[in-house]
């Protein structure tokens, strides 16, 4: 138990949230659509915000707000990862939402190449490779989001990297195999 | 590769509906909020005034103007005293969240965000004081001589109010955030996100805590309190014992929301119990304990959000339909009063039921023995496209053309709710075309609109009424068509007015998005020709020609909205060779459909009997 004025707080929460939200909900929204599909990126993002209202005591100054954010929306995502109905679904979601873009990218061999190799990595690599290369975070947020240092962030991002690669290049090579036995001689 | 992988981004050019998302923090939020929550169902208002100039530039929106008056502005509380059985307007501290409770005369009211605790008088109607919290009180409970507001600051607390002192004299961290709060016997009793049910004495003292998740209200005698692990809902006495009834859910109630039970209430010896939080959420089952039977009265409407037992009857707000329901315990005869802006909580003070209209930033006092007035017979509530929605009442015993409201996009499915129950009462069948919630497309609601009155047989001749960005549905369906017999724009939104906005004051594109039209597609339709078209203008001496709004973006920008805008009404006016304006007077910080319902009543009145 505690006593403390009612005038003591100075600081608006309601001020503090909104410029949370202004600044930062589509980042949050792409977030969980990159991760949930689009279907449910909606109503995940609103937990990562309703998570952020209630804890906002806890939320830093400045900077650290966006990996702070970013820290919640991992945990809301894992959450919902865990759940294996969800996870069943994810596949096909992600599928759709790719789908969406299939007018705009170029070449599309390549990329749906990638992603097929990104689907075939270690769920930690992936969430590397999205976080720095999709949410656009950086070091020191990846570390934050991450709970690592950021020494170990650039090791893992450049592992995760290589392992991308290698992954693409030997689907490439089985692509390229596969052409050449369907190629009447 | 990384610039492949930057490419390969599934989501790169995905954008969030931020009205929606917002709407939906809103609701989370708000879900939590216990005591007479008074919160958005689909809409979230827009943000309350976040600082004097951005408050001030904020009600020059439109939308802005519309949902949350900035606190630089009185509410509006223009045509509320009109409405039958109103008998108190009381102007709060801004529209939004609000909790609320009362005992005796006195009215306690909590406006969330703007951080504020009103004293009302309910003899009087008037605001007795006014204090500043500086902690988010999502909930207010009055009892043991004091007040008690729930709050989920520093992990979760309950701050203890001393109305004598004007201040909080204690705080009690409990831990976890609060949900539902309620005094009770000589405890308060709190709910919190963590399934626990804590119990405080009034000197402040936690005493013990239980499992269980918190209903709001109590009866028969207890609080109640689900159990998720069993499907079960148990009583909680005064003395803290548990399960001295106990109700199987799945069993004996019909829940729709997966969530539970949301309220309870007493009414004739039974209890009755409103289902979970849920869109759907159209029952309200009944509980006999002498009988041990269950029932429940099915078909309310959407967007339940509060219940309270008043003078024998039970009451329920719809936060959808912008109607106040009366059932009768007994038969399950249910009544629809329309409200004059959304409603909220419920609360009994001074013998009268009181309700919270969020919008309006309101406390109205009705007389339920007054000649409210009514929905009218539905003759149609179809939602099989849901949230697509159409409501259609009135006997038709008039004969004439039916009545089609379009609500604008961003603003509640009911806010026509006064306008089409009085139309309806003059023997007109009247629909209400809209959504529930989600986004769409001027197109698509034009479509639905076909598509449902078709289905349903409801044919023309029609009059069309569309408000703000509804107006382009309208157009839409107007188009080409010849069963078209008149139609009355209601304060319209020019097209392309969302990207002449935004372009002209970048600073202030943050705002909810307004359904606009295409420009080519508007010029690709045709005129109306003689089709008769009352165009009812918004006031602009107290929209973008008042002082607040040139003080806000400066006159230049001010001039540049107010021409484009006018431009777009000089536009609309001429679609048709057989049209006309109206000046809403002294509108302005609100919806025309509310502020002067009267005024569109009769302009569409007009055409109905042309």
């Amino acid at each position: 138990m505690s006593e403390r004025s009612a005038l003591e707080l100075t600081e608006s929460p309601g001020l503090r949230f909104d410029h949370l939200f202004e600044s930062n909900y589509n980042a949050i929204y792409r977030y969980c659509a990159r991760r949930l599909g689009r279907s449910d990126a909606e109503d995940a993002a609103a937990d990562v915000f309703t998570v952020a209202w209630r804890r906002l005591d806890d939320m830093p100054e400045g900077d650290a707000r966006r990996a702070w954010l970013f820290g919640v929306a991992h945990r809301v995502v894992g959450g919902q990862y865990r759940s294996r109905e969800r996870r069943s679904r994810l596949s096909t979601r992600l599928e759709q939402t790719t789908q969406l873009n299939d007018g705009e990218r170029e070449p599309a061999d390549d990329i749906d190449t990638l992603l097929t190799a990104l689907d075939g990595l270690s769920r930690t690599d992936q969430e590397m490779l999205r976080l720095s290369s999709w949410d656009g975070l950086t070091r020191s947020e990846i570390a934050h989001v991450l709970g690592i240092k950021e020494n170990a962030v650039d090791q893992r991002l450049h592992r995760a990297r290589s392992r991308l690669k290698l992954r693409f290049d030997h689907l490439n090579n089985e692509a390229s195999s596969l052409t050449q036995k369907e190629t009447p001689a | 590769m990384i610039e492949l992988l930057e490419r390969a981004d599934p989501a790169k050019d995905l954008d969030a509906d931020r009205s929606r998302l917002r709407g939906k923090i809103d609701e989370r939020i708000g879900i939590s909020a216990p005591l007479r929550p008074a919160q958005s169902r689909f809409r979230r208002p827009w943000l309350i005034a976040v600082a004097s100039f951005a408050a001030v530039v904020a009600v020059a929106v439109p939308v802005a103007l519309r949902t949350d008056p900035p606190s630089v502005f009185a509410p509006n509380l223009d045509g509320l005293d009109a409405h039958p059985g109103v008998q108190a307007a009381v102007p709060l501290a801004s529209g939004g969240l609000q909790a609320m409770d009362a005992e005796g005369d006195t009215i306690w009211v909590m406006t969330t965000l703007q951080k504020l605790l009103q004293k009302v008088s309910a003899q009087s109607g008037e605001i007795e004081a006014t204090y500043p919290i500086e902690a988010r009180v999502e909930g207010v409970v009055v009892g043991g001589g004091g007040l008690w507001l729930t709050s989920p600051d520093n992990g979760g607390e309950v701050l203890r109010f001393d109305p004598e002192a004007g201040a909080v004299d204690l705080i009690i961290p409990i831990g976890a955030l609060p949900g539902w709060s309620n005094w009770f016997g000589d405890s308060l009793w709190v709910g919190t996100g963590e399934g626990q049910v804590i119990r405080i004495s009034s000197e402040g003292e936690i005493l013990s805590t239980l499992p269980g998740e918190l209903i709001g209200g109590e009866g028969l005698g207890y609080l109640w309190a689900n159990d998720p692990s069993t499907d079960l809902i148990s009583s909680l006495s005064d003395n803290g014992q548990v399960g001295e009834l106990v109700i199987p859910t799945e069993r004996g109630l019909e829940t729709m929301s997966g969530s539970g039970i949301r309220q309870v209430a007493e009414a004739d010896g039974r209890l009755f119990l409103l289902d979970g939080d849920h869109p759907w959420g159209t029952n309200l089952n009944v509980y006999d304990p002498a009988s041990g039977e269950f029932g429940a009265f099915t078909g309310l409407t959407f967007g339940l959000l509060d219940l309270i037992e008043f003078d024998g009857s039970l009451w329920v707000t719809s936060s959808s339909d912008h109607v106040l329901i009366r059932i009768d315990p007994r038969s399950g005869e249910q009544h629809r009063y329309p409200l004059p802006g959304k409603p909220g909580g419920l609360a009994v003070a001074d013998g009268a039921l009181w309700v919270t209209l969020y919008h309006r930033g309101a406390l109205i006092r009705l007389d339920t023995g007054a000649d409210l007035i009514e929905m009218g017979p539905i003759v149609v509530d179809d939602w099989n496209r849901f949230p697509h929605r159409l409501l259609c009442t009135g006997s038709g015993e008039s004969g004439g053309p039916k009545v089609i409201l379009q609500p604008s996009d961003w603003i509640d499915y009911g806010s026509w709710s006064v306008i089409q129950a009085e139309l309806s009462s003059e023997g007109y069948v009247v629909c209400s075309n809209g959504y529930l919630e989600g986004e769409t497309t001027p197109q698509q609601q034009a479509a639905d609109l076909e598509q449902a009155l078709s289905e349903a047989g409801i044919s023309g001749p029609y009059v069309l009424a569309a408000a703000v960005d509804g107006v382009h549905a309208a157009r839409l369906f107007a188009d080409e068509r010849d069963d078209v017999a008149g139609i009355v724009l209601v304060d319209p939104m020019p097209v392309g007015y969302q990207d002449f906005y935004d372009d002209l004051l970048p600073d202030l594109a943050g705002h909810p998005p307004w359904l606009d039209l295409d420009v080519q597609v508007s010029q690709s339709l045709d005129g109306i020709g003689d089709v008769p078209l009352i165009v009812i203008e918004q006031d602009p001496d107290s929209v973008f020609q008042s002082g607040p709004f040139i003080d806000g973006v400066g006159p230049e920008a001010a001039e540049a909205v107010n021409t484009y805008w006018q431009d777009g009404l000089a536009f609309y006016a001429a679609l048709s060779t057989d049209s006309r304006s109206v000046i809403a007077n002294g509108s302005g910080l609100d919806m025309v459909i509310w502020d002067h319902p009267d005024l569109v009543i009769e302009q569409i009145l007009d055409l109905v009997r042309r």
